[in-house]
């Protein structure tokens, strides 16, 4: 891709006092893309979104938002940004269109214009039977879409997505990921946080993992799982390390996940060949992937590799 | 579009917002500004008028009017961006949605001191109302006047909240500011007694925006003044509202981008 970025980061800092929550981030995202930034809490996530709609100040690099300093341009960009942040903050004692209303003046849209604007967005969100309900009506996912029509008020050119999913129902989550892809089909730009790895791989053409403050893994989700985690993984009970070890190669790698034990190999048949020799049965046998990646490059989980 | 108007009109739609939440409980939030003044009319005023000689040539209840207007102005301004902003900015997260949109922190504050501007001078007139058929209002030219200077009064007292929301780290920590700083401001600034002249308390008093505009409303509604008395309670009102605007903005700015 040869055109300017969507948002362009280069050794993006944050400190607070002696605390960094960004070291020296690098990032990119490319116009129609839709970019995941993964890690765990405090890696630095939800600074650096803050960072690209100027409520965190940086302390160090540079960054631009369609070319724009957000240090400077803040009000520019955030007109073209839709974000989706983590608490929804809708005004509980008004009603959907009330709170729709308000944040399209925010937005500086005619009230003709807005009001179908609402009401299409509503539609598209299977909210429309909700449009003079009050907020403190609706449930969690009901809340949530509503954050994304509002999000989506203005029609954005970048979509920012902070934790989407987080604590909703699974057919919540599906319908909302139906929409992210719906979006993404449009050609917005979207940029969403989250710490769940399947949403990740459904929805991100490439992701970011962060790890205190900086970049530890960069690529297509399929990518980096070839890279960093590529073939399978055999989850043994916790007791069967001890006959496991004689028949481990020194390729292969043995790391534990929740009291059970876990051996990576290249191949699939490296596995059953490790159950026939072992005489052990795998509670499960599985492709690697974007979790594997995760914990790998993270550190979480790893700490007793051998 | 100009930059300075457009922060005014961002600011403008903060106070749209703030009034179409406020409406909603429109009873609930009026009662104790209206009920209040009322109250304090009627016991004081009106039931303690008869056992006090004049002040001035004034009765007891004429003397307590114009201070109901100014107290007013102090109680909703102070309540408004103390408990009310603390709550929008923490409990409701309310900023954290707003700026990301092209609002950002400047019109956020700016759009706080606006619309407690017109929602105390609201309040202001309606109590002036009150006055009004209380028979206390002998110049009825103040019922215009006094909603005026009760907004601006506001702003200085607005910023005090602000300043408090800005350092407190819970909620009930509002309780100490009212207590050892809104309450005696209350109570000192010449609202219930006139001032001893050349008292300690007379001096002191200077440093508390409210008590000049305490001393503006009297003026406008007892219709006895100098212009030398305006301009100085006018003069010291205007530098309250600016250094004390200036350090809550600061201060506060600092708290909603980091």
């Amino acid at each position: 891709m040869t055109s300017t970025p969507v948002i362009l980061a280069r050794g993006v800092a944050k400190r607070f006092g002696t605390f960094d929550a960004l070291t020296s981030l690098d990032l990119e995202v490319h116009s129609g893309q839709c970019v995941g930034l993964l890690g765990p809490n405090g890696a630095g996530k939800s600074t650096f979104i803050g960072c690209l709609y100027g409520v965190v100040l940086r302390t160090g690099g540079t960054l631009n938002i369609f070319g724009l300093d957000p240090a400077k341009n803040a009000r520019e960009i955030k007109g073209r940004i839709g974000v989706v942040p983590q608490e929804n903050a809708l005004d509980e004692g008004l009603t959907v269109l009330e709170n729709m209303r308000i944040y399209a003046r925010f937005g500086g849209i005619p009230k003709a214009r807005a009001d179908a604007r609402i009401d299409r967005l509503l539609d598209h969100m299977s909210l429309e039977a909700k449009r003079d309900a009050t907020i403190k009506t609706l449930s969690g996912g009901m809340k949530r879409r509503l954050t994304f029509v509002r999000a989506l008020l203005a029609d954005p050119e970048l979509l920012i997505l902070d934790e989407p999913t987080t604590g909703l129902d699974p057919s919540v989550r599906h319908l909302l990921w139906e929409k992210v892809t719906e979006l993404r089909n449009e050609g917005k730009t979207i940029l969403v946080t989250t710490h769940y790895m399947h949403e990740a791989e459904v929805l991100c053409d490439r992701i970011f993992i962060l790890d205190q403050g900086r970049v530890v893994g960069v690529g297509a989700p399929r990518e980096l799982i070839e890279r960093e985690a590529p073939g399978f993984v055999g989850i043994f009970p916790r007791d069967s390390e001890a006959l496991l070890q004689p028949h481990l190669q020194p390729t292969w790698e043995l790391f534990h996940q929740a009291h059970q034990c876990c051996i990576r190999a290249p191949r699939f048949d490296d596995l059953l060949d490790l159950q026939r020799l072992s005489g052990l049965t795998a509670l499960q046998l599985r492709p690697t992937n974007l979790e594997d990646v995760y914990l790998k490059l993270t550190g979480s989980e790893l700490k007793d590799h051998e | 579009m100009n930059d300075k108007l457009q922060t005014f009109r961002l600011a403008w739609h903060v106070v749209v917002r703030n009034w179409l939440v406020y409406r909603k409980d429109f009873l609930a939030n009026i009662s104790p500004t209206l009920a209040d003044p009322a109250l304090i009319m009627l016991s004081l005023g009106l039931g303690l008028s008869p056992f006090i000689g004049e002040i001035d040539g004034l009765s007891y209840a004429e003397f307590l009017a114009p201070g109901m207007i100014a107290t007013t102005a102090l109680f909703t301004a102070f309540f408004e961006s103390s408990y009310g902003f603390f709550v929008r900015m923490t409990f409701e997260s309310v900023f954290k949605a707003m700026l990301t949109t092209p609002i950002g922190v400047r019109e956020v504050l700016l759009g706080e001191f606006m619309w407690v501007f017109v929602r105390t001078a609201l309040m202001a007139f309606g109590v002036s109302l009150v006055l009004l058929a209380l028979g206390l209002m002998p110049n009825p030219w103040a019922i215009l006047i006094c909603p005026i200077i009760g907004g601006f009064l506001s702003l200085p007292c607005s910023a005090i909240g602000l300043l408090a929301a800005s350092w407190v780290r819970n909620i009930n920590q509002f309780q100490t500011v009212y207590s050892f700083l809104i309450a005696p401001i209350y109570y000192l600034s010449g609202v219930f007694f006139p001032l001893p002249e050349k008292s300690v308390l007379s001096v002191i008093i200077q440093f508390s925006p409210f008590y000049h505009g305490v001393r503006l409303i009297q003026f406008t509604v007892w219709g006895k003044s100098t212009i030398a008395e305006i301009l100085w309670h006018a003069t010291a009102l205007a530098g309250f509202t600016l250094i004390l605007g200036f350090l809550a903005f600061h201060r506060m700015g600092r708290k909603l981008t980091t």
